[in-house]
């Protein structure tokens, strides 16, 4: 219906360059307010989220650590219920079971039973997507070669070390190869070559036309690979947009050159002389996203409820 | 024992009771739909209320198109194992230990061995494994919520319907494989603490008729038995203790040596097989029950002796082919006594066999006198040849047991009280036919089939629990549901005012005050109006909750069967095989929705 519209009135659909079904998760207002007991609000952990994350874009969720990132991916999938507005995935709520189907999560920490070895938890998370034996048995042992874990296979998983359990975690939720992975700081507890891994493979499900959503406090980490990020600080959107256009310093031009005659450098600096300035160099340079991060924090600390925005 | 338990037609019960209990189900749903809409649009009003209920139920609907096999399989062979790691292994174990120490302290002096040892091991099998299924069920969903691996569950297309059903499944299948070790042990165990020798201790040749030797055994277990030997060289013992020897005479003369062979009869299943009952009043005329004496409950009335008051049985289905050498007629009278008499000696009464059909040639038998004692078991044995009075001239001649059933298989039972101003008290179920006994291993298995359903409806009562409630909370809340459930009749009689002294409060009130049950109380209209008010509202709530719970007494109660030495109905079987059912049918829809519903990360 929606794309028939679209197709008929060719320039709402430029409007909209994105089409609706390339629109993987949308969120609309969602607020949360964890409630005691007695049914007291105690913390808003979300305040009125507006997302969309679009087929194919490794999306990044920072923020302080208590800013609300679990809570989005939880509200995601359907593990809370938002107090107000709405979570949809693939255009269906988040309460809808049958999305599961298509969606991989690693939790924050590797929530897994400790009496199964690897192998075994593959295989009993394998049987609740009802995957055929012979198809499981396949993508158990390719999983378990995925993430390295072949000289541990038989090993009840209370042996495990923390990277170890995060990496069977990763295995569990790409068991159904999802259209969509959540996952929740992928990379805490892995060594320096895991973490290279992990980013190596998050690229590689981008490429594979998957979509990622992560929250990482690692910043030099989601630079590497997201896509898009947006900025959490307490419950509230602070910023959001693609990470190139971010981190650039848009009021400042950097400019160098290599081979210029000295006429030409002449020439350029009386351009910028006659027009009263000193050139530097001539670019636009870019911060890292740390800065930026920190930038965003301290802002958004000094002047709270402030959004600081700057869409792509 | 007595079968005070009513058991109704299956098809009375079906077309009574179950189709009853599926309209209270029904009732049940549509007041949980109503809830949850009242719920939903008081936080959020009617319109979106109506939408988020309409929402749940359709996607109900999905939750049971989608259902997998394989799902529920991965999680109850998940619920298997973290059982078998946990206390399992202890439970059986803690039988063994139980058992062994039992095997000192059971007492074979008693009367009736084989029901002490029976009723023993039921009764641990019975709690040990209601309790490691309240463990088990009310646990488990908790510690997964606890250390939130549930989060890596129903983030999968999982069903809540699965993991409810998953769970269920997975702790039977653990209770099961608990339960059939149990049995197996508990039948050895009977046996071996049952099982005893004889040896002679003294013989002597006697010579009348076919029987050449009687003697007395040696005091083994407790008892000793006399013995005589048939001039083939086999004899038997005769019955003590409810069981009796084989004797087998080995060699001749001075050297002759006698062996005993196992007990017989100890573990047994009797099959009756129950009639109808009518009365007569003391003039002779046809009434439907006899007299009540006194407040007992009318489920056993009375006729008086020395009259020509009668309780009159109609059994069905008496054949030659069923009982080729005719029956045993067992009859559980209670004597009812205006005056003493002789306690010991019991009250004088009389059998009478007669035909329904009032124009057969023979009509009646000879009066077969016997004494009933109250609460004493009294077995006639009535054999084929039988004395029967002719119609025509009033003689007493011999005759045949068929001859006074008629064509239909009918044969009615007359039992009259002789003693004036003595009465006998007796229900339908007091007199009864036993049929050829049923193999007694069979017996046993179903009264442990009878352990299993409770251990079904426990684990699921514990897994409904714990989709809301925290581990412990869960397993009270399990404990108080079995508890209450057990005592169900019980609060019921109170909760209808079938006891005496009123509802909680006013018999609480009666107690402080020390009023007596039968007055009304002593105090003022409005004050009695406000108690007894109150009284209906916890009465009423208290007979939905025991109209809720299982009867799990009545449950425990075909366990007494095996113990009493009796075979289980089929019927009854059945019956409570579909009650469970429906429980458990129930429980867990209701377990599915409070786990659909719920928050699981908050
Ligand atoms: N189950 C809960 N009950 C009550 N409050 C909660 C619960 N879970 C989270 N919160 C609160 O909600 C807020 C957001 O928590 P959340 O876990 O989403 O943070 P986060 O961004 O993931 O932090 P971190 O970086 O430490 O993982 C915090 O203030 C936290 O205390
Ligand atoms: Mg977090």
């Amino acid at each position: 219906m929606a794309d028939q519209v679209a197709e008929a009135i060719p320039s709402l659909a430029d409007d909209k360059p994105q089409a609706e079904s390339n629109v993987v998760i949308e969120t609309r207002n969602l607020s949360k307010v964890y409630r005691d007991f007695w049914g007291r609000q105690k913390v808003r952990a979300l305040k009125a989220l507006d997302l969309e994350v679009r087929k194919g874009e490794i999306f990044g969720l920072l923020g302080p650590n208590g800013s609300g990132k679990s809570t989005t991916i939880k509200l995601l999938l359907g593990l809370l219920f938002p107090t107000s507005g709405q979570a949809l995935v693939f255009g269906k709520d988040a309460s809808d079971v049958g999305k599961n189907e298509r969606i991989g999560y690693l939790p924050e920490e590797s929530y897994l039973y400790k009496f199964l070895n690897a192998v075994e938890t593959l295989d009993f998370y394998g049987r609740l997507f009802d995957m055929p034996a012979d198809v499981r048995r396949d993508r158990v042992n390719e999983l378990i070669t995925l993430v390295g874990l072949d000289w541990a296979k038989r090993r009840q998983l209370k042996e495990y070390s923390k990277g170890m359990t995060r990496r069977i975690g990763l295995a569990q939720a790409l068991i159904n190869d999802p259209e969509l992975v959540l996952l929740d700081e992928p990379t805490s507890g892995l060594d320096p070559i895991g973490t290279r891994e992990m980013k190596d493979m998050i690229l590689r499900l981008r490429d594979e036309g998957k979509t990622v959503v992560m929250c990482s406090h690692l910043l030099a980490d989601v630079q590497d690979v997201c896509d898009r990020i947006a900025i959490l600080h307490q419950g509230e959107l602070k910023e959001l947009g693609r990470v190139d256009s971010l981190i650039t310093v848009k009021d400042m031009t950097q400019v160098r050159a290599e081979g210029l005659t000295k006429e030409a450098e002449e020439e350029i600096r009386a351009v910028i002389a006659k027009h009263g300035g000193k050139l530097v160099a001539m670019e636009n340079p870019t911060t890292t996203l740390e800065e930026l991060f920190l930038k965003i924090v301290r802002d958004s600390e000094a002047k709270p409820g402030r959004r600081s925005t700057q869409k792509d | 024992m007595t079968f005070d338990q009513v058991i109704p037609d299956f098809g009375e019960y079906l077309f009574g009771g179950f189709v009853l209990s599926l309209i209270r189900v029904a009732l049940l749903i549509a007041a949980g739909v109503f809830i949850g809409f009242l719920v939903a649009s008081l936080r959020r009003g009617p319109v979106e209320g109506f939408y988020s209920v309409a929402k749940v139920i359709a996607s109900s609907v999905n939750d049971l198109v989608n259902w997998s096999l394989r799902r529920t399989i991965a999680m109850a062979s998940l619920a298997v194992q973290e059982a078998i790691r946990r206390l399992v292994l202890i439970v059986f174990v803690v039988f063994v230990v139980i058992l062994l120490f039992a095997g000192w302290y059971l007492d074979t002096q008693s009367e009736n061995p084989a029901k002490l040892y029976l009723s023993f091991v039921l009764t641990a099998s019975n709690f040990l494994v209601v309790l490691l299924a309240l463990f088990l069920s009310a646990f488990s969903l908790p510690a997964d919520i606890k250390n939130r691996t549930i989060y890596t569950i129903v983030t999968k297309p999982v069903r809540a319907w699965e993991i409810v059903l998953g769970r269920i499944l997975g702790f039977v299948t653990v209770g099961t494989m608990l339960l059939v070790p149990m049995g197996i042990v508990s039948y050895f165990f009977v046996q071996r603490g049952l099982s005893h020798d004889h040896a002679v201790e003294q013989v002597a040749a006697v010579a009348a008729g076919n029987v050449t030797q009687t003697g007395e055994t040696t005091f083994d277990s407790h008892h000793r038995h006399t013995f005589k030997v048939y001039d083939d060289g086999t004899g038997e013992t005769d019955v003590v203790k409810r069981h009796w020897h084989t004797v087998t005479k080995v060699g001749e003369g001075d050297s002759a040596t006698y062996e005993f062979g196992p007990s017989i009869g100890l573990l047994q299943a009797r099959v009756p097989v129950f009639g109808g009952l009518k009365f007569k009043d003391r003039a002779g005329a046809d009434t439907s029950e006899g007299i009540n004496v006194g407040s007992e409950w009318a489920y056993r009335t009375y006729i008086e002796g020395g009259s020509l008051a009668a309780a009159i049985w109609t059994f069905e289905g008496v054949t030659p082919e069923r009982y080729p050498e005719g029956f045993d007629l067992e009859m559980n009278l209670r004597v009812f006594r205006t005056h003493k008499g002789d306690m010991e000696k019991g009250v004088l009464g009389s059998i009478v066999l007669r035909n329904p059909n009032a124009s057969a040639k023979i009509r009646r038998s000879e009066a077969i006198t016997f004494t009933a004692k109250e609460y004493v078991s009294d077995k006639q044995t009535i054999r084929n040849n039988i004395r029967v009075v002719d119609q025509e001239d009033g003689s007493i001649r011999d005759g045949q047991l068929f001859d006074l059933v008629d064509d239909e298989g009918r044969l009615e039972v007359w039992i009259q009280c002789g003693e004036r101003s003595q009465y006998y008290g007796m229900a339908e179920k007091d007199v009864y036919i036993l049929d050829r006994d049923a193999p007694f291993i069979a017996n046993l298995a179903k009264g442990y089939a009878g352990i299993w359903l409770q251990m079904v409806m426990v684990t699921s009562f514990g897994v409904m629990f714990s989709t809301f409630l925290s581990g412990a909370v869960a397993m009270m809340a399990t404990l108080s549901s079995f508890v209450v459930g057990y005592f169900s009749t019980f609060i019921f009689e109170v909760a209808t005012g079938a006891k005496e002294g009123g509802g909680p409060l006013e018999s609480l009130f009666r107690i402080v005050t020390q009023q007596n049950v039968q007055v009304d109380l002593e105090i003022g209209k409005t004050p009695t109006s406000i108690i007894q008010g109150v009284d209906l509202v916890a009465m009423m709530s208290m007979r939905v909750m025991t109209g809720m719970l299982p009867d799990y007494a009545n449950f425990m109660g075909t366990t007494e069967y095996v113990a009493n030495g009796y075979n289980i109905d089929g019927t009854l079987m059945s019956i409570q095989l579909l009650t469970a059912f429906c429980y458990v049918l129930v429980v867990s829809l209701v377990a599915y929705y409070l786990l659909k519903t719920r928050e699981i990360a908050a």
